[in-house]
């Protein structure tokens, strides 16, 4: 119990930070729907879709025990995430959470086709098990914030960023969307979004960062154009993609406190 | 021949007016900046598109003339400056015109615009405050930039550079590079113009055996500076901004002559509608606090009246840069198409 606080009170302080630097919008596959902006509305419903992909996965699982890989058809797993409305709420919400689903999802997948031993098939199934369930408490938590209004509705469409600050937030929600994206195992699209974030965005940013920091804009030159997607060409596993991500986004917060500091003594123009 | 020289002849011989995309003004005025002080207020509504580029600091300026202009209601839509032009196009073909102004990053987009008959002519006086060789009738550049070659003199002396950016490849330097870069393109589109497309290809074919490639140009003046190479091709700025937050940075700049190596190419602002509020707005662009703010800010070079360049770069009269239609620029696709076939894209 202390540990399940432990978790939530973390959660709830990484989901703050999150928010707090972050303009969600829409990265889905296809259209997420307006749901996502009447979070409270459909929680009912998300917990009923938790339950039924629970109930899938377990069958899935429990289909490979007794009959093997084929009967088992892990495809599935990946089919009945993408149809449940939930899957648009963690994403445009929580992207963290919404790729750790995607890992597990493919955990189970290939264990299973694998032929794994049933052991090493049901910790994969745990660890699935538990993104959904912490995705269901980050998605109740936004819908505390979104009924509290501290929570950006979820826009439909991408607006150009007006100054680098506003970049900063777009770059960061975009490498966190790569490890989703990784996770997924679109390592194309995981790849183009590496490159054009960095050629759209950061591009922009670091001209006026490097006034203030050039070894920062040296470190995420180099995380940008060489260690992030080398590890993606490389296939190396989503944690240590995430890692990449996470040191970036570290980086990115100090580089919004250099600007915001010297946004303070900017010279006016007239 | 400078390029002032070959304007003013084309002028007298009456040529300028035949050029669909120079029509000059005045040369024979002297350029001034003019401070805000003495500008009109700007009153009425005005839509303007504006490219993204630079940050936040074009931001910061319209920032400034709205916060100038109570009485003015400005609207402005952001976006890539390609995908905004095409929308200028695509509105102006529908027969509407959503905006008033566009101000985009670099001259070859300006020159779509202009191309399709859709800009309209700038008040004389205006235009006459820029720089003699860079007035036009119907756009206003407002900040450049120089191409160059900054260097790390710790492995390379400038006299071992060529100043003829056609013999780059044979010189015996390690290069860097950024042929996705918007500006790389925008010189090579330079580059055609000045030696034909068979020459370029050629020249692309060969730096692409021996360049080392970068994703932005920034990426490649940090890889001279930390000596992953000799010598690199990159926007002045670049070189400045780093310089200025690692003062003791092992970088020069070099310049090539009369080539596109040392193109000035420029960001730019025209008027859609004939509307006194747009062009006295353009006035508040080309005024002498704008042009220092973004000279100081953003290391980009002022065009209007005869202030200074940002620290560390000559005056444009000092370097040689080549006699362009800076508007032609615009011709990007016949370079992509290049560029791919010289398996350099």
């Amino acid at each position: 119990m202390k540990n399940l606080s432990k978790y939530i009170t973390k959660t709830a302080q990484s989901f703050l930070i999150i928010t707090s630097f972050a303009t969600f919008s829409v990265l889905a596959n296809g259209d997420i729907g307006e749901h996502v902006n009447h979070l409270s509305d459909n929680i009912k419903k998300y917990e009923e879709e938790v339950n039924w992909l629970s109930t899938k996965v377990d069958g899935i699982v429990s289909t490979y025990q007794k009959s093997g890989a084929k009967a088992a058809h892990p495809d599935a797993l990946m089919e009945h995430w993408e149809a449940v409305d939930f899957h648009g709420a963690i994403e445009s919400n929580y992207v963290l959470i919404y790729a750790s689903i995607w890992q597990g999802l493919y955990g189970v997948k290939g264990s299973i086709d694998k032929n794994s031993p049933i052991a090493d098939v049901k910790a994969e199934q745990v660890k699935l098990e538990r993104a959904f369930w912490q995705a269901l408490g980050a998605v109740k938590m936004a819908a505390k914030f979104q009924d509290q209004g501290l929570l950006a509705k979820v826009k439909t469409t991408d607006e150009a960023p007006k100054n680098s600050l506003e970049a900063l937030v777009v770059i960061d929600k975009n490498i966190h969307s790569v490890v989703a994206k990784y996770a997924e195992q679109l390592t194309d699209t995981a790849t183009t979004m590496v490159h054009d974030t960095y050629l759209n965005l950061f591009e922009g940013v670091e001209g006026e960062l490097i006034v203030l920091d050039a070894n920062l804009v040296e470190d995420l030159e180099k995380d940008f154009n060489v260690t992030l997607p080398l590890a993606i060409k490389n296939n190396k596993s989503v944690d240590e993609v995430r890692e990449i991500v996470t040191a970036m986004s570290k980086k990115l917060t100090k580089a919004k406190l250099l600007l915001e500091n010297k946004a303070k003594t900017k010279k006016d123009v007239f | 021949m400078q390029r002032r020289t070959l304007i003013k002849t084309l002028t007298c011989l009456g040529v300028v007016s035949a050029l669909p995309f120079l029509s000059a003004t005045s040369f024979a005025a002297s350029s001034h900046a003019v401070s805000v002080d003495d500008l009109p207020e700007l009153t009425g509504e005005l839509t303007l598109y504006l490219g993204r580029g630079e940050g936040g600091l074009y931001e910061d300026v319209l920032n400034a003339i709205k916060k100038r202009n109570p009485k003015l209601k400005l609207r402005i839509r952001r976006g890539p400056t390609a995908a905004l032009a095409n929308s200028i196009m695509a509105e102006a073909k529908a027969g509407v015109r959503q905006a008033d102004l566009f101000w985009a990053v670099d001259s070859g987009t300006i020159g779509q615009i202009v191309g399709e008959g859709l800009a309209k002519e700038l008040p004389s006086d205006l235009t006459s405050q820029l720089q003699s060789n860079f007035r036009f009738s119907n756009w206003a550049p407002i900040s450049g930039r120089i191409r160059t070659l900054p260097y790390n003199p710790t492995r390379v002396s400038v006299d071992k550079i060529p100043d003829d950016i056609m013999a780059l490849p044979d010189s015996d330097l390690s290069i860097a590079w950024a042929p996705a870069y918007a500006s790389f393109q925008s010189f090579i589109t330079a580059m055609r113009m000045l030696e034909g497309d068979k020459a370029t290809t050629q020249w692309l074919k060969a730096m692409n055996k021996k360049a080392k490639k970068y994703a932005g140009e920034l990426g490649v003046v940090m890889a001279v500076e930390r000596g992953e190479v000799d010598l690199g091709l990159a926007n002045h700025y670049y070189t400045l901004r780093l310089k200025s937050g690692k003062p003791d940075a092992n970088l020069a700049l070099a310049f090539s002559k009369n080539d596109a190596g040392c193109l000035v190419n420029v960001s730019g602002v025209l008027a859609l509608s004939e509307n006194k509020t747009a062009s006295d707005f353009i006035r508040y662009l080309l005024s002498k606090e704008v042009q220092t703010y973004l000279s100081g800010e953003a290391y980009e070079i002022p065009l209007a009246g005869q202030l200074p360049p940002p620290t560390g770069i000559p005056s444009l009269t000092d370097i040689s840069p080549p006699e362009i239609d800076l508007t032609k620029l615009a011709d990007i696709r016949a370079t992509l198409v290049l560029m791919r076939n010289a398996g350099v894209l």
